[in-house]
């Protein structure tokens, strides 16, 4: 496998739900090792975006390829929990925790596409299945110290704070052992100090081999750690690039500034 | 005689439609399967024949009077037991709903007894049972004459409240979006409390019409017919009141050529046939919105 | 052994000596089998509402598939409740998966609405295929259990006849008490498993399950399945404890009934269903002892029974042991797991 090619190849995506365009012919690419912003106006069809790799929705037309372990596929039309198995996981923009359960049992869920024991094995704690769920609890665990939630293992999700709780869901993911990191505005709520430990975090995730892509509006986290940006309004691709043409853009400066600087 | 049962069947089916209206007009304002409608159509027929047999009330002023005494049954129904569920989990107001439908049935057996009994005829005008019209075999008694034409006129009355009335469109934007709607200014727990008034009574009609045509009532009438009710509503869709009529229409006449042309051990099972079909293959029903899918 | 479990196993050993006393009559030990087919019926239930967030209407119609598999093969073909047990266990799982396969994409209110006719239309079935089942006459003079090992005993000493049959309600009591322990221990195993926890995953939220890698559909259908073999388990032990059996004993009330019980223990805990059953149970006995002494007939419990779901409803939605997902603390690797943090002082 060529170091370079895409991890993920969104190829001419679009989304109609009904009369309304929410994509309409998307195409970019994410390298693995590189962090990919994806940035624009509320109701620039950025989460519809992700819905579409992820496995919620299916494009109307285009593709999605990707790199998975067996070659590139086209994934287009595949569930969410196929999607995970492939090796995407990703996060949501209001926080889907289960929110009943422990901080480790969200996590140990997370390992469930990675293990394999049935009823069978539950009913009869066979040594396999023993040996299955020492290795959950080994692997939530190490990702739990990794975003830095060991000491709350026992807390129920809920009683989380707001940026725990968005740690927690990052993790979660990760336990999933993905290759492609979806994070959909991971820094919203968060306070600055929540969000500068949020930065480290991503960098961390990167050098565990997961690929970062990110939604998000905090535009001085976004100029700091993604390496490459794509600009969506109205549905469509309006510009990609590094965060220094990006911030020089016209067209961008019009999507954000035109309609007022709330995002800015 | 499959003609004879088709007007029977219709007789049964706008019925039907009577009670189906009251289910899908709740369903409508707050999402709740008022399972409790089945004992409000209940207590129709027996507070109609109580107030006829203890108070010596004409037939049609102890009619009156047990609409009023159930659309206040609905209200309370709602007040005490509905209302302050209002923002609980879905599973609350169905498992409260389903407990005071139990209750209700229970304290009509501990008033009234649970033997079935007859409806105090000497009140009804004579010539109810007489042979009003016939034509080519089918017979129509002035009873099946008179439910068609109350019901049609209730329903003409009750589409008129709806679309006409400041209170119905009031109850059509709270279907649409109770939080809108209360942000309009809507007294969003006034116009719940008139959809129970307006469903309730409807119910209790039904409940004195069917009592009155069978005559007989006993306190678990209101589960079969509230089932079955509830079944014409879903296949109108649910919380669309034409849809509840034609719903209601439809099933009696289902009922009726199934238990003629197929089984008449199956009648009842007509209903749960058509409520697990409507759902699985056409959830919207006839016409009307879709059930909320998320619990 | 902390206190806690010398607690529940005095509390175990107190209920298996319970028919060695005195005053334990048939009655009192009827009403402790009955409570314990309840229990059963309500753990099994547990699984689609309480873990995985289904409500279902319709639960009797498993157990009473279960019951008439049973009366069905033991009239007709004699066959021992022990091969019966688990037939009726997978015919009742297939129902389950029929039921389940079509409305696996239904949530909600339709879901509900769909379980709730397929136990009425089980009813019909059962009141109208007379051929098969006698309709609203029943199925009277079901033969009881009993325990045949005289293949074994012929085999050791042509004079022993190891063969027991159930009489009275001592051995009754016993088997729903191996019923009990056998299902409750089985299900906090597959809760505390990769099941369970795919289970309260769908339960709490199914698109961040699915999107945690849990294929929503195929670990409903699991749980439908298991559910109803419980469910068919218990009606299997209903045939030949009560030895009739009629259409009339699988309505709606009962769905309602055990309902009740897991709601009132807590949607999705085991001990909870445990306890709703002995509550609700042991108030229906009470109150048919009561009612008539207050000059009401005794059918008119139901009415205490409808009072006080809506009471619980009001002012203690999630039952009384709320807490889902417990059997997983008490899992030795959880344990060890705590008992290392704490060591390491980061709890």
């Amino acid at each position: 496998m060529n170091a370079s090619a895409p991890l993920l190849k969104v190829d001419g995506v679009s989304k109609q739900f009904g009369g309304l365009m929410a994509l309409s012919e998307v195409s970019f690419e994410v390298l693995p090792g590189r962090i990919t912003g994806l940035i624009g106006p509320n109701g620039a069809g950025k989460t519809t975006l992700f819905n579409c790799i992820a496995g919620v929705y299916t494009p109307t037309k285009g593709r999605l390829l990707f790199d998975a372990a067996d070659g590139a596929r086209r994934t287009n039309g595949f569930k969410p929990e196929r999607m995970t198995a492939l090796g995407i996981a990703r996060t949501f923009q209001n926080i889907r925790l289960f929110s009943q359960l422990t901080v480790l049992d969200n996590v140990r869920i997370g390992r469930h596409c990675r293990t394999s024991q049935g009823l069978f094995g539950a009913i009869f704690r066979t040594a396999a299945q023993v040996a299955e769920e020492r290795r959950i609890v080994d692997e939530a665990m190490r990702w739990l110290s990794f975003v830095g939630l060991e000491g709350k293992a026992f807390f129920q999700s809920s009683a989380l704070s707001y940026g725990d709780q968005r740690r927690l869901e990052i993790a979660r993911a990760l336990a999933t052992g993905p290759r492609l990191l979806l994070l959909d505005e991971p820094a919203a709520g968060m306070n600055p100090q929540e969000t500068a430990s949020l930065v480290g975090l991503i960098h961390a995730i990167m050098k565990e081999g997961v690929t970062v892509v990110l939604i998000e509006h905090d535009m001085k986290l976004v100029m700091s750690i993604c390496e490459h940006l794509v600009v969506l309004d109205h549905g469509m691709k309006i510009a990609e690039g590094g965060p220094r043409d990006i911030r020089e853009n016209p067209q961008v400066i019009e999507a954000y500034l035109g309609r007022g600087a709330a995002h800015a | 005689m499959l003609e004879q049962q088709l007007i029977n069947g219709l007789t049964l089916g706008v019925i039907y439609a009577l009670i189906a209206v009251g289910y899908s007009m709740v369903y409508g304002v707050i999402e709740l399967i008022n399972f409790a409608h089945g004992e409000i159509y209940m207590f129709g027929a027996f507070f109609c024949a109580t107030f006829i047999t203890a108070f010596g009330l004409p037939f049609f002023p102890a009619m009156a009077l047990a609409m009023i005494c159930c659309a206040c049954l609905g209200v309370l129904l709602d007040i005490f037991a509905y209302r302050p569920l209002r923002r609980a989990p879905r599973l609350a107001p169905l498992i409260t709903a389903i407990g005071m439908s139990i209750f209700l049935q229970n304290l009509a057996m501990i008033v009234w007894g649970s033997r079935p009994k007859p409806f105090p005829q000497e009140a009804l005008p004579a010539f109810f049972h007489e042979t009003a019209l016939t034509f080519s075999g089918v017979q129509l008694s002035w009873l099946q004459l008179f439910i068609f034409s109350l019901t049609i006129v209730l329903m003409i009355g009750l589409n008129l409240v709806i679309t006409r009335t400041k209170t119905g469109t009031a109850m059509r934007a709270l279907a649409q979006n109770q939080r809108a709607a209360a942000l309009m200014g809507i007294n969003v727990n006034r116009i719940i409390s008139f959809t129970f008034m307006i469903g309730s009574s409807l119910g209790a009609v039904a409940g004195i019409l069917v009592s009155v045509f069978y005559n007989t009532m006993y306190p678990t009438m209101g589960y079969n017919a509230g089932v079955k009710a509830f079944a014409a509503a879903v296949l109108g869709g649910i919380g669309s009141v034409p849809g509840a009529m034609l719903g209601g229409i439809v099933l009696g006449v289902a009922e009726a050529l199934g238990a003629g042309y197929v089984s008449s051990l199956y009648r009842d099972g007509v209903a749960y046939a058509v409520l697990i079909a409507v759902i699985l293959f056409r959830p919207t029903g006839l016409f009307g919105k879709a059930v909320r899918q998320k619990a | 052994m902390n206190t806690k479990t010398l607690l529940r196993n005095a509390l175990l050993l107190a209920v298996l000596a319970i028919p060695l006393l005195p005053f334990a009559g048939d009655y009192l030990l009827h009403v402790l089998t009955l409570i314990m087919v309840y229990m059963v019926l309500a753990m099994g239930l547990n699984v689609v509402p309480g873990l995985c967030g289904m409500l279902d209407l319709g639960f009797v119609g498993f157990y009473g598939v279960g019951a008439y598999t049973c009366g069905l093969l033991t009239m007709n073909y004699e066959l021992s409740l022990w091969l019966i047990l688990p037939i009726a266990a997978l015919n009742g799982a297939v129902w389950g998966i029929l039921r389940g396969a079509p409305t696996l994409r239904l949530t909600g209110d339709y879901f509900a609405i769909v379980t709730f006719g397929f136990s009425e239309l089980v009813v019909l079935f059962l009141t109208n295929e007379i051929w098969l089942t006698r309709g609203p006459l029943g199925l009277p003079g079901i033969a009881p259990a009993s325990i045949d090992l005289s293949w074994l005993s012929k085999a050791i000493n042509p004079e022993w006849d190891w063969y027991w049959e159930f009489i009275g309600e001592k051995p009754y009591f016993y088997m729903a008490f191996v019923m009990v322990v056998g299902v409750f221990f089985m299900m906090r195993r597959i809760e505390d498993s990769r099941i369970g926890r795919a289970w309260f995953a769908i339960r709490e939220d199914d698109l961040a399950a699915a999107s945690a890698g849990i294929d929503v559909q195929i670990y409903k259908v699991i749980a439908y399945a298991v559910s109803a073999a419980i469910g068919a388990v218990a009606g299997s032990f209903l045939a030949r404890w009560t030895m009739f059996l009629s259409p009339d004993m699988f309505k709606f009330w009962e769905s309602f009934l055990v309902l009740c019980m897991i709601v009132l223990g807590g949607l999705g805990n085991m001990t909870g269903a445990l306890l709703g059953s002995v509550v609700l149970i042991a108030m229906g006995e009470l109150l048919r002892e009561i009612l008539p002494r207050l000059g009401m007939p005794a059918e008119t419990r139901f009415i205490v029974y409808g009072l006080i779901m809506v009471l619980i409803m009001r002012f203690k939605p999630s039952g009384f042991l709320p807490k889902i997902a417990d059997a997983a603390l008490h899992n030795p690797i959880i344990v060890e797991l705590r008992r290392s943090l704490k060591a390491k002082g980061v709890v």
